[in-house]
Order: structure tokens, then sequence, then C-alpha cells
């Protein structure tokens, strides 16, 4: 039986397995899978978030498991003591470790993630994920790039004043140590068994900084995050943001082969740019499922798939699924999904 | 001259030079142009000429949208100080995120904007409670509530813009105080804002401040 892995890897190489690989990126719907009251409950235990990984992998037919909690788990790892629960929706970081500029010399890097007190429940989610499905199911990991962790450390406005406003000397010394963390994070995830690095940075995207600073400050540092560990279980992802733009350099100065692209990315294009060079994802606006028909999700399964599966290294995927997307268009997404990405 | 000014400014706005914008408008002033043309004749022209350029798909980013609020609203700032008289306001805005929402970028955003734009805004902050919205729009007779989400759970939550509009729903306060939402969550899907039970959206920073602009203007008819 073909599994999610052999499916990734026929694509990778520009061969046809049964299907297109499909990602469906659900994460606080665990917590109602397994009948756990509250989402901070959930989150508590490494054994919760891959059981009920691997459940909703087993019960939706999808290819990718996560080893990703809560985005702000990171800023957890460096002294953040504050999350926000919700019922409904992702925690949110509420205590920034970063108030002032001297916090900043005062940040440390751990030097020992994987035996870190706070990597202990992904430590374990890891290992029950590897145990379970290693070599059959991609499991992934997502890792925030340096110039996007401060924006967790001290807040998205405060990052950018930091970045156009403030010292440089004071700016470059937390993307040092923000580049550092990148180091141990991604050294700390490959040993307990992640196999795909999903490299999050927003400010790899000229959504949210002009063409001038992704090349003089994005691209420098997105070279000093990947260079010491290799690319090839990477995937570049901007979040939301658009990418075709930057596809070709960062194919040719970082070498990275597979593209998650924006739901705004034009797909057909993000494909050209990639030019037969790696993997390109086509991605749906999920924020659209709570609310569609399952006849207006299905249309845009097969919209996005048409574009992008002519010659295959096509895969289909999803943002972070909000939580209020009812289950019947969870499944009519993907049962589309396996049925316009089947390869005759 | 002006004309050349503005064109100057925003070049430099546009390519997140605030040094070289202020400048700009620091050499006007020692040419002799008075700080209430910087403010009626400079910065809000080119502000008004920034969100045509947004609203006719002219592709600004986030860094440029962040930079313009900024320096409009600290050259703003910096004349309104040298005015001979007290400037006429043309309506105040209360402004926060939704509760149980800690992102501050695109409220700092609007808020620049719209100062810069001569109205004055009351920013409560982070997390606010429907409740408090309504009540600072009270007490400083504020016409319009603009409440600012960054994902998806926040911007539909039932304590958020809903418990607003029920709460001026109940205190008879619809026809004074319009709600305005913005944030992510608006943008991808733009039928959110009636979902939400909100008056407008704007889908940035900086068309925020057109479309609050707007809505002020129209309930003071």
């Amino acid at each position: 039986m073909m599994t999610g892995m052999d499916r990734i890897v026929a694509a990778l190489n520009g061969e046809k397995s049964d299907r297109i690989p499909v990602f469906c990126n659900l994460l606080d719907q665990g917590a109602k899978e397994l009948g756990i009251a509250t989402l901070q409950e959930y989150y508590s235990k490494g054994e919760y978030v891959a059981q009920a990984q691997l459940k909703m992998r087993e019960k939706y037919g999808y290819d990718n498991l996560w080893s990703l909690f809560y985005v702000g788990k990171e800023a957890e790892l460096l002294g953040c003591k504050k999350i926000i629960y919700a019922t409904d929706g992702p925690p949110n970081v509420e205590h920034f470790v970063i108030s002032t500029y001297d916090d900043i010399a005062k940040l440390e890097i751990p030097t020992d993630l994987i035996n870190h007190p706070a990597f202990a429940q992904e430590r374990i989610c890891l290992e029950i994920l590897s145990r379970e499905a290693k070599g059959k199911y991609p499991i992934c990991a997502y890792l925030t790039a340096s110039m996007t962790l401060p924006a967790l450390l001290m807040g998205m406005d405060k990052w950018f004043d930091l970045l156009f406003f403030g010292p440089t000397d004071v700016r470059d010394e937390l993307l040092r140590k923000c580049s550092a963390f990148f180091h141990q994070e991604v050294a700390a995830y490959r040993q307990a068994g992640a196999d795909i690095i999903l490299y999050a940075n927003p400010f790899g995207s000229t959504d949210f900084i002009p063409m001038k600073q992704f090349n003089q400050l994005s691209m420098p540092w997105m070279k000093k995050d990947l260079q010491p560990g290799g690319v090839a279980d990477v995937v570049y992802y901007c979040g939301s943001s658009r990418m075709n733009n930057v596809i070709k350099p960062v194919v040719e100065q970082l070498a990275i082969q597979t593209f998650y692209l924006s739901p705004n990315d034009d797909v057909a294009i993000g494909k050209q740019n990639v030019a037969g060079q790696g993997l390109t994802w086509g991605v749906i606006n999920d924020i659209l499922l709570i609310d569609w028909t399952e006849q207006e999700v299905r249309a845009e399964v097969k919209r996005i798939i048409e574009a992008g599966m002519a010659g295959g290294k096509f895969g289909f995927g999803t943002l972070v699924m909000p939580y209020k997307i009812p289950e019947q268009n969870i499944r009519a997404m993907l049962d589309a999904a396996y049925e316009f990405g089947r390869y005759a | 001259m002006l004309t050349k000014i503005i064109t100057a400014y925003n070049e430099a706005v546009f390519d997140t030079d605030r040094d070289q914008a202020l400048e700009i408008i620091h050499q006007a002033v020692a040419e002799g142009i008075t700080p209430e043309d910087i403010v009626f004749k400079v910065v809000i022209p080119a502000m008004e000429l920034m969100i045509k350029s947004i609203s006719e798909d002219f592709d600004a980013n986030l860094a440029q949208h962040f930079m313009a609020s900024q320096i409009a609203s600290q050259v703003t700032d910096e004349m309104v100080a040298k005015f001979q008289t007290s400037p006429h306001v043309v309506g105040t805005v209360i402004l926060g995120t939704s509760h149980g929402d800690m992102h501050t970028l695109g409220k700092r955003i609007v808020s620049g904007c719209l100062r810069s734009l001569m109205i004055e805004v009351v920013d409560l902050g982070v997390n606010i409670p429907a409740e408090q919205f309504v009540e600072a729009a009270l007490t400083h007779n504020a016409s319009v509530i603009a409440i600012s989400s960054m994902m998806m759970h926040t911007a539909r939550s039932e304590l958020g813009c809903l418990k607003v509009r029920e709460i001026l729903k109940n205190k008879n306060l619809e026809d004074k105080i319009k709600i305005v939402v913005g944030g992510a969550p608006y943008r991808w899907d733009p039928h959110l804002y009636q979902a939400v039970q909100a008056d407008a959206w704007a889908e940035d920073g900086i068309t925020a401040g057109k479309v609050i602009k707007e809505l002020i203007m129209e309930m003071q008819k």
C-alpha cells in the first residue's frame, strides 16, 4: 500500500505515485478528537498531541503528521512564561521575553535543546510519532526563521521598530541569537525524528518587506540559518504571505527545493518559478472553508490542482486549518484532493 | 513646490527611509513652509495619495504601511506642537485588539495613519473586553470603535466584535457608534466583517484611515 512518504519521495523525484501528496494541517482539532476538554490540557502532554496526530491522519487519510503544538512553543523555549489559551483557536504568546533592548543582551540561547525541560513534551511527541510512523508518513516540524522569531519574543510592532528604526548593533545581536537558536532547534528536531522542516519566515516574502531589504537582510540571515545543516528536508514557507517573486533567488542562493506557496500566489507561476528543480505546493485559503458549501470547497481544490499538477512535482496543502471548519468541509476538501490529484 | 515635496516625501516613505522623509520635511520648514501647511498640504495629501495608490492595486508591503503611518504621525505630532492655534480634530476613534488577541502591529499602523489625518485615537491596547470598547466610546464621545484581530478565532469570537454589537444594540447606540474591523482574517474572507456584524472593514492599516474618516464624516452629516 502506498504511504505518504512514498508519495512525497515520488513527487520530489518527479515520478508518479497513485496521487499527488496531500498535507492537511490539523492541530487544535486534536483535542476534540481525543475528547479532551481544553486546549491547555491537550497541549500539556506530548502523548496527547502524538495520539491525536496519528488518529486524525488515519481518519482522513492525508499524508503528513505534525510535531508542532503551537507556534508560541518556541517562545517558551526562550523563557516565555505566559501563553493565553482560547477554546476555539491556537494559543497565543502573552508574555514577551524581550521588553527592552537590555533584555536582548540578557537573552540566553539554550545549548542542549533536546534535553531542555521545555522541549520534553515535543520530544515525547516526536518519539511516539517516530515509533509509529517513521518512514511511512513524514513527520513535520515547524521552525521559525531568525528574521521572524523576534516577533514572538517582543511582539511584531516592537520588532518592526528595532528592525527599521533601532540601533543596528542591537538588531544584529538579536538576529545572531535567533539564528543560533534556529541551529539548536533544527538539530534537536532532526535528532528527535522530524523528516520535514517547515522553515517559517514571513520576512522571506516581499509582502512583508521591500525587495531591497529581502536581499540585504532576509537572504543573508536565511543563509546563516540554513547553511550549517543543509536544506534537503527544508520547506520554504512564508506564513500566508506570497513568495512567487522570491522563489528564483531562493533556489539559486539557498538551494531549497520545496516551496509551500501562499493561497494568494498564482500556482502556475509558482511552479514555473520553481522550474522543475523542486516540489511546489498549491495551498488553499482554508479560512473560507468555515463558511463555504461542499461544492465551493470542491471547486477550489479542483482549480488549485489543475493549475499545478501537470508535469508532477506538485502537492496540495492547507494553512493552519481554523478550528471552526466543519468536519464535512474537511472531508470535502480531502476527497476532492484525492480525486483530482489522482494520476490516471 | 508642494507637489514636489509630496512626491519626494512619499518616495522616501515607500523606500522605508525615515531619515530621508524627515529631512525633506525639515528642509521644507527651513524654506518657510508653515507647520500647518506641512500637515494639511503635505502629510495629509501624501497619506491620501498613498491610500489611493493602495486602493488602485499598488502592491505596498507591510513595512511600507508601517513606515508610512509612523513617519506621518511623527511629523504630525512635531508640526502640531508648532501650530499657531489648536488644530480642528475630525473626530475620535476607540482602537484596540479583540478579546484574546495580543497582536499590536496592525493597530499601530491604523493609529499612526489616523493621527496624521487629524483624527484623535484612544488606544485601549490589546485583549480588550467588549464592554471596555463601548465604555471608552461613551467616555470620549467617539463615533467609531475600531477592532483589530489577527487570528480567526479572535475575529469571530462571541466575546469580540459580536459582543460589542450586542452591547450597542442593547443600549440603543447603533446610530451613534459604528464598528470598523480589520486584520488578517478579514483579508482572507472579505465577507467576514458581515458575519461579525461590523459596519465596515479595511483591508490594511492605511486603508483603515480612509474607511474610518469617511464613516466619521458621514455620521457628522
